[in-house]
């Protein structure tokens, strides 16, 4: 792999023009140009894609399984759960490193090193994404409210996702301004509600646990507890293949080189789709000027790691602990119901708490952010998933070009909307019994791996002034040793994957 | 600019931070409406939170439209709240305790009830100014014309307008220009 030699002379075009230009040689696949990195926001509040992440992450991670695990094991277990969000929060800068840098996603990164590793993300985003289990809690909630059966919800919400973003000119210009609102609107909410039915002590214990390093009983390495626990950490933030797919949205975004790459648009424009190049771009990190823009990008992915991302992902989770902690102690049965892991019927009686305690609206009003935070990771999971694979498929699989970016995500994405329909009237929407652990497992593989990926991408095919310092690289590489360690080592000793 | 024209432009510049205030209040009250609870009852619970985060919501916008505070930025939003947030859920609070007891009272241990919504308020904060700036953007843009506070604010923004410009250019000049 020449990733020494900084420049070389390869034609761009080779039928028409003899015109050379410098490129970045980057693994094994076609060198990158070396292109303008355009300036930076100066406004370092403007919302950027990181709203996909947060939308994505904010789950039932966040809003049932840790207040579950504070139900159990008491606020010092937070710890867990403050370092699973910060190692998510460099993983999300690592991977703006590369995707700022080049305008490639990551899957391309990987490619470039190892293309089997490329592979492994295809088939293992298919096997996990394809199941429409994570429409059921937040169709499950609007049942509650409404009384609508949570299949037809989950079947209009697929085809609604689909002809929506099939209309549209620029998904992602409206994603971003939809999320956002969504975003904003549950933040806000989540806030009010915490703020109505909890209280000083509740809170106070929440984040005195966050700082109770090296807190781990028994209880919580026991065969029941300790997959639940590790899944806990690994679904902190976002999880499985989440912080890749970011890439993609950074890239549409059009942050630093990603400018260079064209939007992917709905099936309807897909025909005024620019021809999208046959690989990302470089930018002249020898040019100091050039360097001085790289930092604006760097404090503007920084800014909304920090407070977007971190900020946002804490906010919800100790709004939705205090929230637990009050309903337990309102109704004792809500603490039996979390613990023994009924999610359906936990959720029911934490909603039932808040409508004794507080004032009857706030059951239902609970509820509604079920609902809403099920939507976002509803809109934000099927373009997530579409793009990863519409872009692995034109770039590695051959012939695949013929199509656009554009018409291959429209594949992808109602592909997967009819297969989720189909299972969820035929069939197991979590995916079939006898998988569950496989998928359980890939989820929680595919962290690790990213983790190794990202050491790789960001050593070895970036230029040396924008590589990763030591610091980040030990944080990452302790995410590989983390997440694959604690995944085998439930594997091994309890015989158990995660959950 | 007459003193009631200057107002009027205020108000017409205060129609997003206003909304945020409104939006949680009509979350409440719609809600409740909607579960069965009393008409009146419901519109005791959505004014009583919603109409101080409003007028809470109108004097943060004041403030920015008069450059007293920067537009979109964390902390100045932030200390605002820390002390606006406490004191909107005070009054829903003794509103909430009129409509059921039919006198009005504090909250037991009032210091501490505001110190834990004082805490909370950050969270309130980023959201605030995240819904803020998304409806601001759509908004401020169609009043420019007749607003002054509106004109002063987009012009805050338009150093980023030029930069997106630019990107846009750079964007251009990639994909024409070829270095030898």
């Amino acid at each position: 792999m020449d990733v020494t030699s900084k420049t070389s002379e390869v034609p761009e075009e080779p039928a028409g023009t003899a015109v050379t230009e410098k490129v970045w040689k980057a693994g094994r696949l076609e060198p990158m140009p070396i292109r303008k990195l355009p300036d930076a926001p100066p406004s370092m509040h403007i919302l950027g894609p990181t709203v996909f992440l947060v939308a994505l992450g904010v789950g039932m991670g966040e809003s049932y399984m840790w207040p579950r695990l504070v139900l159990v094991f008491g606020p010092d277990i937070r710890w867990l759960f403050l370092v699973g969000v910060t190692l998510q929060a460099f993983v999300l800068l690592e991977m703006a490193r590369y995707a700022m840098a080049t305008g490639e996603s990551i899957f391309f990164g990987a490619a470039r090193v190892f293309k089997p590793m490329m592979w492994f993300f295809y088939v293992a985003a298919i096997l996990i994404y394809m199941w429409p289990g994570h429409l059921s809690a937040g169709a499950a909630a609007f049942e509650e409210i409404t009384g609508i059966p949570w299949q037809v919800t989950a079947c209009v919400a697929l085809v609604f996702v689909g002809v929506l973003f099939s209309l549209l000119s620029v998904i992602y210009n409206f994603l971003e301004k939809l999320l956002g609102l969504l975003i904003g609107l549950l933040v806000v909410g989540t806030s009010v509600i915490a703020a109505i039915v909890g209280n000083w002590d509740d809170l106070g214990q929440t984040l005195q646990g966050m700082f109770a390093f090296g807190f781990f009983p028994e209880k919580a390495l026991s065969e029941a507890w300790f997959p639940i626990v590790v899944g806990s950490i690994a679904f902190a933030g976002p999880s499985g293949m989440q912080q890749m797919w970011y890439t993609l949205q950074l890239r549409d975004s059009g942050a630093a080189m990603g400018s260079h790459i064209p939007k992917i648009r709905g099936l309807r424009s897909a025909d005024q789709a620019e021809s999208m190049p046959s690989r990302g771009f470089m930018f002249d990190t020898e040019d100091p000027a050039e360097m001085q823009k790289w930092k604006g990008w760097r404090k503007w992915v920084t800014f909304d790691a920090l407070l977007l991302f971190w900020g946002i992902t804490m906010l919800v989770t100790i709004s939705f602990t205090v929230l637990a902690m009050s309903a337990a102690r309102t109704n004792p049965d809500v603490a039996s119901l979390i613990e023994g892991g009924d999610r359906d019927a936990a959720l029911s009686a934490m909603s039932d708490a808040f409508a004794s305690a507080g004032s009857p609206i706030l059951g239902t009003l609970f509820f509604a952010f079920i609902a809403l935070i099920g939507l976002n990771a509803t809109l934000g999971l099927f373009d997530s998933f579409s793009r990863g694979q519409a872009d692995m498929t034109y770039y590695f699989v051959p012939g695949a070009k013929r199509f656009s970016m554009s018409k291959l995500y429209a594949g992808f994405l109602w592909g997967v909307i009819t297969f989720g329909i189909l299972i969820l009237l035929f069939g197991p929407a979590d995916g079939p019994a006898g998988i569950l652990d496989i998928l359980a497992f890939l989820s929680t593989f595919a962290m690790g791996a990213y983790c190794i990926v990202l050491l790789l991408v960001n050593n070895k095919l970036l230029p040396k002034p924008i590589r990763p310092g030591p610091v980040r690289n030990v944080i990452i590489g302790f995410g590989a040793v983390f997440y694959l360690g604690m995944l085998f080592y439930s594997l091994i000793r309890f015989g158990v994957v995660v959950s | 600019m007459t003193q009631t024209a200057d107002l009027k432009q205020l108000a017409e510049f205060s129609v997003p931070a206003v909304s945020v205030g409104a939006a949680a209040g009509v979350i409440a009250g719609g809600l409740a409406a909607f579960v069965g609870q009393p008409f009146g009852w419901a519109v005791a619970t959505g004014l009583g939170l919603g109409v101080p985060l409003m007028l809470f919501g109108a004097g943060y916008a004041v403030l920015m439209g008069t450059g007293k505070i920067p537009a979109g930025v964390f902390a100045p939003a932030a200390v605002y709240w820390v002390i606006a947030f406490p004191l909107s859920l005070l009054v829903h609070s003794v509103v909430t305790e009129w409509v059921v007891t039919g006198t009005p009272g504090l909250p037991p241990e009032p210091w501490k009830f505001l110190a834990f919504r004082a805490l909370v308020s950050m969270g309130f904060a980023i959201g605030f100014l995240w819904m803020h700036e998304q409806i601001g953007r759509h908004w401020w843009p169609h009043i420019l014309e007749r607003n002054i506070y509106a004109r002063r604010t987009v012009e805050q923004y338009s150093h980023l307008a030029a930069a997106l410009e630019a990107r846009k250019a750079a964007t251009g000049r990639g994909r024409k220009k070829r270095v030898a």
